[in-house]
């Protein structure tokens, strides 16, 4: 193991051990407790619905590694959807899939662009997320459309009850944050996060990070929104605007330091786990399910308190699980 | 400032003193007044070219009387972004506020003032909570306040089970009907004091100017002596309880409650104090901007109305001017101050 990964790499999935303890003690919970949650059936769906937040989430990641934050993921989540259910070029979906991937990076580098312009994250990607979604309404004003068949036979495929499209974007995840922490890219990605100003005077090419950053998020997203056409269906011009919230929760339970700059990419995995498991337990256990926006919002909260309360570190058993996290006494300004 | 190109260095960030505005900052304040005054009138000229008999006062005045709510939730808005800070729960306290007023009325005139106390302290208390959880726990603004609004909208979906739930008394659409000597609509008569009131507090008291202190630099604030948390707590409270008016005058106008109406209004709130030339930094900017923002995003949707393209092009516009004007104000407010990245 270390022989294999970077000193630096290693230090960085500290902080993920907390939610992992969390995540599998959750997993192991809800095994032993619930009959329904034990079916074949109910796995797939549960993996199934993790495969796009995983692919968003991975992106989002990226982005608040730079220190930065992600908005538009949701609109381009629909944008996606609604692209790929319009009938386009010779049915076999190519160029449906070609456009949302190009859509993606455009709409990524476009973000990424204006951050390294130095317009604020939060407002630069607040005005894409207005403008993709009203092109994805402009496409489609309501749910519908047909999606190809070879391509959602694609979509669909499934390995007994582990979906195909689960499998690719935990592949995705894994190669991201071996992107992010092995490579020259990743150094830098995180440098900006740290210290933008630092970074920078140090010579390196903050902004193309930033713009490869954000590209790779818009991606990510489109791609989310490609895989969650294969549990719908059908294109929704608004089905996900709760990507931006859940991708944001994901990524800050998996211990990525919403200021920038810490964390690893990897513990985004049991974050997703973590929120999908919720909301099946909620389904399982036939709760009302506007009880889904209660929880969510909770677990964030709860969340942030308890790594803000760990302040510089925690540790256990003499093992820092957390990095020190610098003296912030800022009432205030947003990431 | 003689190298644009270069970044300025961070030296000194604390030189600039908040609580007196240095020559340079109050220029760049009242560029971007300009900008944004100057884009409000040029929409309301494309707004009386866009039909015929378009300069009328009565439509323009009828137009910008309609959006009150935005205007009234806006100045909450600002006040949190002069703090540091940035509120996405204003639209779930709107519908919240909708919800709560409607089913206290229940078709009463009579509880008309109960309903209106009541909603208002849902607001404050909503606001308190942000505050505590931004100031104490040290969450960030953002996913504190997206957090809480996400709660807010589970809380009141399960209590209504998603319909609209209540009953407006017919008084009570004398805000958004009757107009003061016929020709002034009580909104925006209504919305012009909420405005008045929360400038006072802002410019004329020593707490807003710990407010204008605590938003350009905590830790220089903190360390002169000003209560930090106490002026965070309050911006939320006064964003609360901005977003609960509002979100009652929709309720008056629309003449029904309802559970995702006032969704939109989230981030139109920060586009409109964006274009008014408040800085996500906190500290630059103040109220009268975002007025002018209200008018240009209002003016904006009803040309395109008028237009007829579809609705879905508003977002659009609405974007795009977001960008450009954050290309300016960012222009206007270089060298104000020392830190660059914000």
């Amino acid at each position: 193991m270390s022989a294999v990964l970077g000193a630096t790499t290693r230090a960085n999935l500290k902080p993920t051990i907390p939610i992992w303890i969390v995540t599998i003690l959750a997993v192991v919970v809800a095994f032993a407790v619930s009959t329904p949650f034990r079916t074949g059936t109910n796995a797939s769906s549960l993996l199934l619905g993790m495969a796009p937040l995983l692919l968003v989430a991975a992106g989002q990641g990226i982005v608040i590694l730079t220190g930065g934050i992600d908005l538009s993921v949701g609109s381009v989540v629909s944008l996606a959807t609604v692209i790929t259910a319009s009938s386009l070029g010779d049915g076999s979906g190519t160029l449906n899939v070609a456009l949302v991937v190009v859509a993606g990076v455009v709409i990524g580098t476009a973000n990424g662009v204006g951050v390294a312009a130095g317009i604020n994250p939060l407002v630069m990607t607040l005005a894409t997320m207005g403008i993709v979604k009203g092109g994805a309404l402009l496409i489609m004003d309501s749910p519908g459309g047909t999606v190809p068949a070879s391509l959602l036979e694609g979509l669909t495929w499934s390995f007994g009850s582990v979906p195909l499209t689960f499998l690719i974007s935990l592949g995705v995840v894994v190669v991201a944050w071996l992107l992010t922490s092995e490579t020259r890219f990743g150094h830098t990605l995180y440098a900006v996060g740290h210290s933008g100003i630092g970074a920078r005077r140090a010579a390196l090419r903050t902004n193309r990070t930033l713009i490869v950053a954000y590209a790779l998020s818009g991606l990510l997203a489109s791609l989310g929104g490609l895989v969650l056409v294969g549990r719908v269906f059908s294109g929704d011009p608004l089905i996900g605007d709760a990507f931006s919230l859940d991708s944001i929760t994901a990524v800050l339970l998996g211990g990525i330091a919403v200021v920038g700059g810490r964390g690893a990419l990897l513990g985004i995995i049991p974050g997703v786990l973590l929120l999908a498991l919720v909301d099946n337990l909620l389904n399982l256990a036939g709760v009302f399910s506007y009880y889904q926006y209660i929880t969510k919002g909770m677990i964030l909260i709860v969340a942030l308190a308890l790594y803000n309360a760990a302040g510089g570190e925690l540790k256990i058993g003499g093992v820092r699980l957390l990095p020190g996290r610098g003296s912030k006494p800022d009432a205030g300004a947003p990431a | 400032m003689s190298a644009p190109t270069v970044t300025p260095p961070a030296e000194n960030p604390e030189a600039t003193t908040p609580a007196a505005p240095t020559r340079l900052q109050a220029l760049g304040r009242h560029r971007s007044l300009g900008v944004s005054y100057g884009l409000a009138l040029l929409f309301v000229i494309a707004l009386g070219l866009t039909t015929k008999n378009g300069f009328s006062p009565e439509r323009i005045l009828n137009i910008v009387g309609q959006d009150a709510q935005l205007g009234m939730a806006v100045i909450g808005q600002a006040v949190v972004m002069l703090s540091g800070g940035l509120d996405l729960s204003i639209g779930p306290v709107m519908n919240l506020a909708s919800i709560v007023s409607a089913v206290i009325m229940d078709g009463s005139n009579g509880n008309i003032p109960l309903a209106v106390a009541v909603t208002i302290a849902a607001g404050g208390a909503v606001g308190v909570v942000n505050g505590l959880l931004v100031a104490k726990l040290r969450i960030a603004p953002l996913l504190a306040t997206l957090a809480v609004g996400t709660i807010l909208q589970g809380i009141y979906y399960v209590w209504t089970e998603g319909q609209p739930k209540g009953n407006v008394a017919p008084g009570f659409r004398a805000i958004a009907d009757d107009r003061i000597l016929g020709f002034l609509p009580v909104s925006i008569v209504v919305w012009v004091a909420l405005w008045s009131l929360v400038a006072f507090v802002l410019y004329r008291t020593t707490w807003g100017k710990g407010l204008y202190a605590t938003g350009a630099n905590p830790r220089a604030a903190w360390l002169s002596g000003i209560a930090t948390s106490r002026k965070v707590i309050g911006a939320y409270v006064i964003a609360g309880m901005c977003a609960a008016i509002a979100g009652m005058q929709l309720t008056a106008y629309s003449g029904a409650a309802s559970v995702n109406a006032a969704d939109s209004y989230t981030l139109t709130t920060v586009a409109a104090a964006v274009i008014g030339g408040v800085a996500f930094a906190g500290g630059i900017g103040g109220l009268a901007g975002p007025f002018a923002g209200v008018l240009v995003l209002v003016f904006l949707d009803t040309i395109l109305e008028t237009l007829g393209v579809p609705s879905a092009t508003q977002y659009i516009a609405q974007g795009l001017i977001l960008i450009i004007m954050m290309l300016v104000s960012r222009r206007l407010n270089r060298g104000a101050r020392g830190r660059d990245d914000a």
